[in-house]
């Protein structure tokens, strides 16, 4: 019996010595710096490992490392509880982020050259995004939410692209009476659910309107009865099984031409192009409104890059950060996902989006609705019950009293 | 002290440790935060006694989980049950490839839970539709998933699929610790089948029915997989079910501290259910 005592205190120190060890390891063995590049877009892992092999390479001194776990955000709040932030991390500009800056664990980056070189109006994205004024995220890369069409079948069909809310539904009307699907839903993903209210409730009511309801000067009840309204009417031109489809069927579905709309985000596009790469595609921006000239694009910051408050090696971070900013870079970076360059001077060519390029030019863009809303509120389930029992009083009322909770709890 | 005591104690000790630092110390500190406003990660959170808990009483997204998780719980309870008794009979009986068939029936339960509901949620928007078009029924041409009031039944039809496994297992083993001479005593004395089931198999294997029902319950009150790969909760809130929006609401809705309270309400729920239903169940084992 002593004898097992003795194998389990001795498997114990074992234990306990790798423990120790792989905690050591985190100290670099070959004298270079380690940065641990964190981020949370599965489908640009291929791309930030070319930029990163080639940053490797020109900085011997320096070894990058990406991290891309799945429920990226998820798993970094729970880093972030152990004390353990990545050296830099990318994120989108979306509430995580917002709770993330107002804690305090990123650096203020305001003084350096890197703010310099990207787009004013995604600075003040994150500004208005955050409330906060220290820069504590380098808008990278930015995405379009909007109306994917295709544009075979509509030339088919003679279809002009439409410019005002009446024009949409009216499309959607001639494609309905043709025996085709207008738009094709994937609202079994309740995040599907709310492209439509990301694009409606900036244009329709206004950013402003986040900014107040955190003031509790407005109510959804008041503001929010014609964002509603259109949603549900958006809701009689889709397919037979609206909310028995994911985003995975539907980019399946788009791409082979059922459907002849696709209300979606620009980092579909790359989905679709898998599943058939001869669809052609058109992107037009979401026209919620009847003035074709306030019509705005919805676009908000896809990535951000954040250097953590507590990394001994900042310098180095931002040098990486500087890198990936370069235009050559960051054109590559955004010709393979099909999105948007915040760094100026850094334009997107692909044919798809050729639509969408003069709203970025001339600034007419606005941001998601979703990223003012606490996340706690759930949003994304909100909608989708909304859309399934249609009941706009209680959409609007249930929308301030989560609201509200969330508030309340804080 | 007498050398044979010292090993047990050295038997002891370490497990009584572990379990202290993995499972009683973060239950505490869990009701610690609970009593705070803690977000889960920020750097500061003060005291606010009370609060959580009697938010949570106000909130209509726990009342509604609750009551998801419960008619969830006792219709799979039941479901699994039933039918595992059933397939454990068919198995015991004498029949051919028994041991092919037993293979067979415990598969589901190797496999893993995320990748059967992963299967599952393709099957119901992909091919179960198709199959109600070519039938025409027009109640199985769209997802069952994607409606508010059917969803749920999606989410027990897998559930009870893949939990059978396993009691059916639990429920041969019972079967097996019956002595054949008793069924040959009943035969002889001409009882059928149905009174021979209710008044020799049904009281011997009582004992296996009650761990049986305690651990399906307790499983299926903690439901969060099956609910993750087929539904995340939707549509709406309509199969959200407890340890899914303790999930939700704490790791990515930035309500650690809410959630907590609701974690430590759910635990004393738990136990209390458990503890009746063992209680229940075995008095009715003495009294057969």
């Amino acid at each position: 019996m002593w004898n097992g005592v003795k194998r389990l205190s001795a498997l114990a120190a074992i234990l306990l010595l790798t423990i120790v060890v792989s905690a050591c390891n985190k100290g670099d063995a070959s004298g270079k710096v380690q940065i641990e590049f964190f981020q949370n877009k599965p489908e640009a892992k291929g791309s930030f490992d070319k930029l990163i092999a080639q940053f490797n390479q020109e900085h011997p001194g320096i070894e990058v490392t990406q991290v891309n776990p799945p429920e990226a955000e998820t798993v970094l709040l729970t880093r972030v509880v152990k004390n353990d932030v990545p050296d830099i991390v990318g994120l989108g500009a979306t509430d995580t982020y917002s709770i993330l800056a107002q804690s305090g664990i990123f650096t203020d980056l305001a003084n350096t050259e890197l703010p310099r070189t990207v787009d004013p109006i995604y600075l003040k994205m994150l500004k208005d995004v955050t409330g906060v004024d220290p820069v504590y995220g380098i808008p990278y890369a930015a995405n379009a939410n909007g109306v994917m069409y295709n544009k075979k079948l509509f030339r088919e069909m003679g279809l002009q692209v439409p410019k005002t809310w009446d024009e949409l539904i009216a499309t959607a009307q001639k494609i309905k009476a043709a025996g085709k699907i207008p738009f094709y839903f994937t609202y079994k993903d309740d995040w599907q659910t709310n492209l439509p209210f990301n694009a409606l409730g900036p244009n329709l009511v206004g950013i402003d309107f986040f900014l107040q309801r955190r003031e509790n000067q407005v109510t959804f009840q008041d503001k929010y009865r014609e964002v509603a309204e259109k949603q549900l009417e958006l809701l009689k031109y889709g397919h037979s099984d609206n909310f028995g489809k994911n985003y995975a069927d539907g980019n399946r579905a788009f791409a082979n031409g059922q459907g002849l709309m696709y209300i979606q985000g620009s980092w579909a596009i790359s989905e679709i192009r898998k599943a058939n790469p001869k669809v052609e595609l058109g992107f037009f921006p979401f026209p919620t409104g009847n003035d074709a000239k306030a019509v705005k694009l919805v676009s908000g910051i896809d990535t951000l890059l954040a250097v953590s408050e507590s990394t001994p090696h900042k310098k180095e971070a931002e040098e990486f950060i500087a890198f990936l900013l370069k235009p050559e870079n960051s054109k590559q970076y955004i010709t393979e996902q099909t999105l948007f360059s915040a760094v100026k001077g850094v334009t997107q060519d692909d044919p798809s989006v050729a639509e969408l390029l003069p709203y970025f030019k001339s600034g007419r863009v606005i941001d998601f609705a979703d990223h003012y809303i606490p996340k706690a509120v759930q949003l994304n389930s909100i909608v989708q019950a909304f859309l399934q029992n249609g009941d706009i009083d209680a959409y609007l009322a249930k929308l301030d009293r989560e609201w509200n909770k969330v508030a309340n709890r804080r | 002290m007498n050398k044979r005591l010292t090993t047990f104690y050295w038997m002891t000790v370490p497990a009584v440790l572990l379990f202290f630092i993995f499972l009683t110390l973060p239950a505490l500190q869990g009701f610690y935060y609970s009593l705070t406003n803690w977000n889960g990660f920020g750097h500061q959170y003060h005291f606010v006694g009370f609060k959580n808990y009697i938010n949570l009483f106000q909130d209509d997204n726990v009342g509604n989980a609750y009551w998801f998780t419960f008619k969830f719980a006792i219709v799979v309870t039941i479901a699994i049950n039933i039918l595992s008794l059933l397939i454990a009979m068919g198995l015991n009986a004498k029949i051919r490839f028994r041991n092919f068939f037993r293979g067979i029936y415990f598969l589901p339960n190797i496999l893993s839970v995320l990748i059967v509901g992963y299967i599952f949620n393709y099957l119901f928007s992909n091919v179960f539709t198709i199959w109600g078009q070519n039938l025409r029924i027009s109640s199985l041409s769209t997802n069952i998933l994607g409606s508010e009031q059917l969803a749920w039944v999606g989410v027990v039809i897998v559930a009870v699929w893949q939990g059978i496994a396993f009691n059916t297992i639990l429920y041969l083993a019972g079967l097996q610790t019956i002595p054949t001479s008793l069924y040959e005593a009943s035969n002889l004395d001409g009882a059928g089948k149905w009174r021979e089931f209710w008044s020799i198999t049904f009281p011997l294997i009582a004992p296996f029915f009650t761990i049986n029902m305690v651990l399906a319950m307790k499983n299926s009150l903690m439901v969060f997989d099956q609910i993750v790969a087929l539904t995340n909760g939707g549509p709406g809130r309509a199969t959200q079910s407890i340890s899914h929006l303790i999930y939700t609401g704490g790791f990515r809705g930035g309500e650690f501290a809410y959630q907590s309270a609701n974690s430590v309400i759910y635990f004393i729920v738990i136990a209390i259910i458990s503890i009746l239903q063992l209680r229940f169940l075995q008095r009715r084992e003495m009294d057969n």
